[in-house]
């Protein structure tokens, strides 16, 4: 049987009469924390070896997702966790495919691509892969676990995501330029570069926001208090970042991503939509990837 | 379970075949001479605690405004002597810059960049922005004919094709915050020999910054340099590069840069067995957190 028709056929997680629906999520979530981190930092105990160049970290965190979403599909016992683990897919499956596309079209088209024209090929796939696994996941399901991700708009959800990315750039600014790494970027970097890199860091926005604040959140939500699905998928959300961040610190990008998670999350309840997140997030990833990663990396 | 095991084991095995088609990295090319072994990046030559605004340097010859005194040093910065009278204007009369490169002079007057070929007089630049008036920083590397860097009296670094001849702005990334502003930009430096392509740019407040590309991108390159630089220059005969800071005079040697090391495939062997392996621990410990925790749920009440 293989996992999709497992999760077809899947019934809604059996919740044992007298526990909390809560608990199971909340176990799947540290199992799925647990097993990845230990996947993706384990090789670094190896000893003389680089890192660097010939670890394809990515390809483990697929392997380590897949594994536990078939468990959990495939076994009565651990099919409580199914929810938290396709949310989980959703969120890993797609950054595998980002993190080898980059080399996969060096292999295709060698060096003719370029920068930018791959930065946006690798987020627009990243944004189709984890649509198309919510859409799966939603439609193979048909089950009573399963929740849409808020997408409606209104004028509060606009004003909403003005406002959140007002708040967000003046929080951003005021904090020291040391702690950061933020840097002055010229006007003819951003022309230079926006008119492909600006769509790009939109689709990593969607992607991002659609796994974390909408399949994970929602996963969540439907059976502990929003604090804690909020702060759950806002911890995971920090702690992936060790892998977005395999090759650099790590140090200051956890803690802010996690608050970055807390905040999204909380707007998202709030207005009922994911857009003001997903403007949110695509403004940060614009000033991040011009302002901030440069002066973390020391460069 | 059984189906779980058979599983998790394939994806490993898949795993494992994925990691050993992986590419070994290449070297990054290596290039200048050699530097004393350990040398670090930069290396504090004198002076420390003075303010050094000034400097010229060829071979042993090294000479500084420092604190406000000129000072000159014969022996590669060991020791220095006041100068009895401060030397002479290096410019001609509305020329706030001149830097030679190959056959070529380049000079910036008034906020103009200005060419003249081998003897021949100088004429503005086609295609040159306006510098404004109080421009004055410009280099421009003997071994890539034609490329010049300019700074702008606002800070703005211009950058020149050597091939098209056409200007254009640079990417420099200095660091901002509401408080405090972008650092100054306070010198430019690039050898007058071909002996690097690399160009070098001083900061107030971000150290030194180099570009190997004609000035068109630019990163970081001050490790263990004081932030506040004030005066840059380039030693061909020495292969070096001075920098005048607020905390003394320091020297950089030209070297390769770290190169990344590369394996063979019995080499990296044992790191995919073991990333194997620990991917397995990965997933058997996730599978017993889930099997134990979802048995050992706690009670509603």
């Amino acid at each position: 049987m293989t996992t999709t028709a497992a999760i077809r056929t899947a019934p809604a997680p059996p919740v044992r009469r007298g526990r909390p629906l809560w608990w199971a999520d909340f176990t799947a979530l540290s199992a799925a924390g647990l097993a990845l981190g230990i996947a993706l930092l384990g090789p670094r105990l190896l000893p003389d070896t680089d890192p660097l160049g010939v670890d394809p970290y990515a390809l483990r965190l697929g392997a380590v997702s897949l594994a536990l979403l078939a468990a959990a599909a495939l076994s009565p016992r651990l099919r409580p966790a199914l929810p938290v683990m396709v949310a989980v897919a959703a969120v890993v499956l797609p950054f595998v495919l980002w993190s080898a596309l980059p080399w996969l079209l060096v292999r295709v088209s060698g060096d003719a691509l370029g920068y930018r024209v791959t930065t946006f090929v690798q987020d627009a796939a990243y944004a189709l892969a984890t649509l198309a696994i919510v859409v799966a996941a939603a439609r193979l399901a048909r089950a009573s676990w399963w929740r849409w991700p808020r997408l409606g708009m209104s004028w509060m959800s606009a004003g909403a995501a003005l406002l959140t990315v007002l708040a967000m750039v003046l929080v951003f600014l005021a904090v020291p330029a040391t702690l950061v790494g933020r840097i002055a970027v010229p006007l003819a970097a951003l022309t230079r570069d926006l008119p492909l890199l600006g769509p790009a860091f939109m689709l990593q926005a969607v992607a991002q926001e659609l796994a974390f604040r909408g399949a994970l959140l929602r996963t969540l939500e439907r059976a502990a208090p929003f604090w804690m699905a909020n702060l759950g998928q806002a911890l995971l959300f920090g702690l992936a970042h060790i892998a977005v961040q395999y090759e650099g610190p790590t140090d200051t990008i956890v803690p802010i991503t996690v608050a970055l998670g807390l905040a999204l999350g909380w707007v998202t309840k709030r207005t009922g939509s994911l857009w003001p997140a997903i403007v949110a997030h695509a403004v940060l990833e614009v000033g991040q990837a011009y302002g901030v990663l440069p002066g973390l990396y020391g460069l | 379970m059984r189906r779980v095991a058979a599983a998790a084991a394939l994806i490993v095995c898949l795993l494992s075949l994925t990691a050993a088609a992986a590419p070994a990295t290449p070297p990054i090319l290596a290039a200048p001479p050699a530097t004393p072994a350990g040398e670090p990046w930069w290396v504090p030559v004198g002076l420390r605690g003075e303010t050094v605004t000034g400097l010229t340097a060829h071979g042993d010859m090294i000479t500084v405004t420092a604190s406000g005194h000129h000072l000159v040093s014969r022996d590669g910065g060991r020791t220095f002597a006041a100068e009895a009278s401060p030397p002479p204007p290096a410019l001609p009369t509305g020329v706030d810059a001149e830097v030679r490169s190959g056959a070529d002079r380049w000079a910036l007057s008034a906020g103009r960049v200005l060419r003249a070929v081998g003897a021949g007089g100088l004429s503005p630049d086609p295609g040159a922005p306006d510098l404004g008036r109080d421009a004055h920083l410009l280099a421009a590397p003997a071994i890539s004919p034609g490329v010049v860097v300019a700074v702008s009296d606002a800070g703005v670094v211009w950058w020149r094709n050597g091939a098209t001849g056409s200007w254009g702005r640079a990417l420099v990334l200095l660091p901002q915050s509401l408080f405090v502003g972008r650092p100054a930009i306070t010198a430019l430096s690039a050898f007058d020999e071909p002996v690097s392509a690399s160009i070098y740019l001083a900061t107030a407040g971000y150290s030194t910054l180099l570009s190997n590309n004609g000035g068109q991108d630019w990163s970081r390159a001050g490790p263990g340099l004081p932030d506040s630089v004030l005066s840059l220059a380039s030693d061909s005969a020495g292969q070096a590069v001075y920098a005048g800071t607020t905390d003394g005079l320091w020297v950089h040697h030209l070297r390769s840069l770290p190169a990344i090391p590369v394996y063979t495939g019995a080499d990296l062997f044992n790191r995919r067995v073991g990333t194997a392996l620990i991917t397995l621990v990965a997933i058997l410990a996730g599978l017993l957190v889930m099997r134990f925790g979802l048995r050992s749920r706690p009670s509603a009440a």
